[in-house]
């Protein structure tokens, strides 16, 4: 690439405050791993340096869970620019009876971009201690989930989650597909009974890609309120239970993902039965 | 014969006598139970043009197939009579183990006649009808009338079903209740109250039969499954109370008196803060998977139940804002046995007359005057003061008063409304409009087309009759087979489920059509009953505001519904249900539903 990976001018910021940015409506607590002398910007995050150089994604995923406070962190690297919310949140629903959930696209899994429980530290310690950089060497030793590809294609039809950027073509394309997608639309989903209920909030903001549909609007906000997956939104996050109904600015009740948003939209999701 | 006993009781009050009749297997086919088998008796037995606290006039309590089969959500019964707020039929429903109870009588229906020297109860036991004293019953609470009666008769297995003071005084909105629930709308409690009867006291052993019992439970096990899924998640999760958050963002909660369609204060009193800040316990009736009902705690630590209507009722159409306020309020209505949509319904009006001069007597009685609106209740149902005109409803209570009020009595047919802003839902409009016992959201749930998308509900169309005529006949045969409406959704073919069903109850080949007539054939002949008592087209029609004031705020500002968009939709029902021009049933269409003769 020739010039550090995390610093890369992307969406208006070094490509790793666009990252944190994209993760910190999911999660409470973001931890960064950097290299002993690595340059980065300010950001609002927990941040930890390797002890050891040059130990690889292992060393950065043991930092990174030590440091942390949860029972599992989602674990990426700094050169993905696509994160797709509804696939972290279908990721770490999956973690419940396993160690390790990790994608395996393209007949190879993808560590960093895996969820890890805490309780792995002990083996990865001895994989460093071993020399084994590898993380696929954990995986026959826990309890690992393997996200197979027709799962994750469900929530990212191009597999964008993995798109690495490690030349400068990488780059620039991922530049010209983020123009393409970049969120600039606005709108907010009000939430009525049972949504409410289990949201905990009135209302969500969303910033979507122009030429948004109702679909977008799920899927954003799946990622941003991960308890309506599998309750409310369906677990693809592309649609709603039959249960719930939408109504765009209190006027038109629409139900098909399809339905274009437009800028300033209100878009309720209440019950589909209006029995009283 | 299955499904049914193929019986019915008589029991008269001025005679004490008490007969047993078979109800032939052809009406039953006809009609079935609940609404529709109550309607047909209704047209035997009540005399044409009776007063509804004549001792003539019947009171029906009838049973239906589904109830004691297990089936989720059946443990309903019907209370039909002719209604003292409507002069028309009053078809109302109430659920839970009096129901269960009434079958277990061996009986299909129970038709109480005449009226007692003095107060009564009726205890049946099995095959036993006793008509007990009850003067020590007189001024009892629904709830203390059944503990005194279990009391008495040393049984806690007996069902009983009891109107309160309201009743007692023939306030014209009074309920039958039952183990907290209501025989709500239409004043059957008045009716009961003139009978001398204070309750109805039951304990039954005979099981029913049904004809295919590996049948009926494997649909009884599918249909218990999808009650649980997110068809009914409104329903489990929170109740009927979060319609109110939703429909004030929608532009269609009534609220003060039907001024506006939107209410300040409406997410204090929404069915989510209630939840959050008031809920106590989730309840049931008896056999169903649902358990919609919710009671909520109120200050003086009393466990309140409390249902969309009520909320709606008390709070925003009196322009009252405090939750408490509507729990206490709640606690009245149920304490004293009103329909808290008609008190609502009453009250607002009362406020509006206030505010305007008209009622120097109650001067404090204004929009969201929480003291004198929660000392009122009483006085109705006491019949003193104020409360003598308001125990009459709002539109008897308008003509008596005079001065153009009857133009602030939101009432069809003299039935206040429920609360569906009839100017943002216009198929609803229709159905209130139309409805046989008033204006009502039971008997058909026009509302649902307008809160699909299928109709821009903001827009009035002659199309509209054709779905409200569809919607009734379905309510019909909800409302007969019994199924309560808050398993509708979990039908994805209901007519063609629904006759499998029957089929598996009764024994007959009943087919999606045969239903679909059943549904007609019964509303049709609601339409026919309330003809005979002198029903007029002017009577389908909607109060004056609606038709005069577009509404002022909300997503639906500006939005109002003309006399001639009104009569348009009213034409084009009459033309979907095959009526004459003036809304007649012909008798080429009696004649077709088996009706005529």
């Amino acid at each position: 690439m020739g010039r550090p990976k995390a610093l890369l001018p992307f969406d208006g910021a070094p490509l790793i405050a666009h990252i944190v940015r994209s993760l910190q409506h999911l999660f409470p607590e973001i931890v960064v791993v950097a290299a002993p002398d690595q340059e980065l910007p300010q950001l609002a995050v927990t941040l930890v340096r390797d002890e050891v150089a040059y130990q690889g994604p292992v060393g950065g995923i043991y930092y990174g869970l030590r440091a942390s406070v949860g029972e599992f962190c989602f674990v990426t690297s700094c050169d993905i620019a696509f994160l797709n919310a509804p696939l972290i949140s279908y990721l770490i629903s999956q973690i419940s009876n396993y160690d390790v959930v990790v994608p395996y696209l393209e007949n190879r899994f993808q560590p960093l971009h895996a969820v890890y429980r805490r309780s792995v530290m002990p083996l990865l310690k001895e994989q460093l201690e071993r020399g084994e950089l590898r993380p696929i060497f954990l995986y026959d030793k826990v309890r690992t989930r393997k996200v197979h590809e027709d799962e994750i294609r469900r929530f990212d039809p191009e597999g964008l989650s993995f798109f690495n950027m490690n030349t400068p073509q990488n780059y620039e394309e991922a530049l010209k597909r983020w123009e393409k997608m970049r969120p600039s639309l606005a709108c907010t989903v009000e939430l009525f009974g049972a949504a409410r209920l289990l949201a905990k909030t009135r209302e969500v903001s969303l910033s979507l890609p122009q030429e948004a549909t109702l679909s977008h609007v799920f899927s954003a906000l799946a990622g941003r309120v991960p308890v309506l997956v599998g309750r409310v939104i369906t677990s693809d996050g592309g649609s709603l239970f039959s249960g719930y109904t939408c109504n765009i600015n209190g006027l038109d009740f629409v139900r098909a993902p399809s339905a274009k948003i437009h800028s300033g939209d209100k878009i309720f999701i209440l019950s589909a039965d209006a029995g009283g | 014969m299955y499904g049914f006993h193929g019986r019915l009781l008589q029991i008269d009050l001025s005679s004490r006598i008490s007969s047993w009749h078979e109800l032939e297997e052809s009406r039953l086919r006809a009609f079935l139970g609940g609404i529709g088998l109550g309607t047909s008796l209704l047209y035997e037995f009540a005399p044409p043009g009776v007063d509804p606290f004549a001792p003539a006039n019947p009171l029906i309590f009838t049973s239906a197939p589904l109830v004691g089969t297990g089936l989720t959500t059946t443990a309903k019964f019907a209370v039909v009579t002719k209604s003292p707020l409507t002069g028309f039929i009053a078809d109302s429903l109430s659920s839970s183990h009096f129901a269960l109870e009434l079958k277990r009588l061996g009986l299909d229906a129970l038709v109480i006649t005449g009226q007692a020297a003095s107060t009564v109860y009726i205890q049946i036991n099995d095959q036993n009808v006793e008509i007990r004293e009850a003067e020590q019953l007189r001024g009892k609470s629904p709830s203390e009338t059944e503990s005194i009666i279990r009391s008495e008769l040393s049984s806690q297995s007996v069902r009983v079903a009891a109107i309160g003071k309201a009743g007692e005084n023939r306030v014209r909105f009074a309920t039958i209740s039952n183990e907290g629930r209501h025989a709500g709308r239409g004043g059957v409690g008045a009716v009961m109250g003139s009978k001398n009867l204070k309750a109805i006291a039951l304990c039954g052993n005979r099981e029913v039969s049904v004809a295919d019992p590996k049948g009926i439970e494997a649909i009884a096990d599918s249909l218990r499954q999808k009650s649980l899924g997110s068809l009914t998640d409104k329903y489990r999760k929170i109740g009927t109370v979060a319609n109110l958050a939703v429909f004030n963002r929608l532009g269609t909660l009534p609220t003060r008196n039907f001024r506006q369609s939107t209410f300040d204060d409406a997410e204090a009193l929404s069915g989510e803060s209630l939840t959050e800040n008031n809920f106590s316990r989730r309840h049931g009736c008896a056999a169903c998977t649902i358990q919609c009902e919710r009671l909520f705690k109120a200050l003086n630590g009393a466990e309140q139940r409390l249902e969309y209507e009520s909320l709606f009722a008390l709070g925003p159409l009196c322009g009252i804002k405090d939750p408490e306020v509507v729990l206490q309020a709640a606690q009245l209505c149920d304490l004293y046995g009103l329909d808290t949509i008609s008190t609502g319904g009453t009250l607002s009006w009362a406020m509006e007359c206030s505010e305007k001069g008209l009622l120097p007597e109650a001067r404090d009685l204004r929009f969201g005057e929480a003291n004198a609106f929660l000392a009122v209740i009483p006085m109705i149902a006491e019949r003193q003061g104020l409360g003598t005109l308001l125990a009459e409803g709002s539109r008897r209570a308008a003509l008596e008063l005079g001065n153009d009020s009857s133009y602030w009595a939101m009432h069809v047919k003299g039935l206040e409304l429920p609360g569906y802003e009839p100017r943002s839902l216009k198929t609803m409009a229709l159905g209130l409009a139309v409805s046989p016992r008033g204006a009502c959201h039971n008997r058909s749930g026009a509302y649902e087309a307008d809160f699909s998308g299928e109709v821009d509900r903001l827009r009035a169309d002659p199309g509209r009759g054709a779905l409200v005529a569809a919607s009734e006949d379905y309510a019909a045969v909800l409302d007969s087979l019994i199924v309560c409406k808050f398993l509708r959704k979990c039908f994805s073919d209901f007519y063609g489920e629904g006759a499998e069903l029957l089929s598996k109850v009764t024994g007959w080949d009943c087919s999606s059509d045969e239903l679909k007539r059943i549904g007609e054939r019964i509303h049709n002949l609601k339409k026919l009953f309330n003809m005979r008592e002198g029903w007029r087209v002017e009577d389908d029609w909607l109060p004056e505001r609606l038709l005069s004031e577009a509404l002022p705020t909300g997503v639906a500002q500006g939005v109002g519904l003309s006399t001639n968009e009104l009569r348009e939709m009213i034409g084009g029902y009459y033309q979907a249900r095959g009526w004459d021009e003036s809304g007649f049933v012909p008798k080429e269409k009696l004649m077709e539903l088996g009706l005529a003769g």
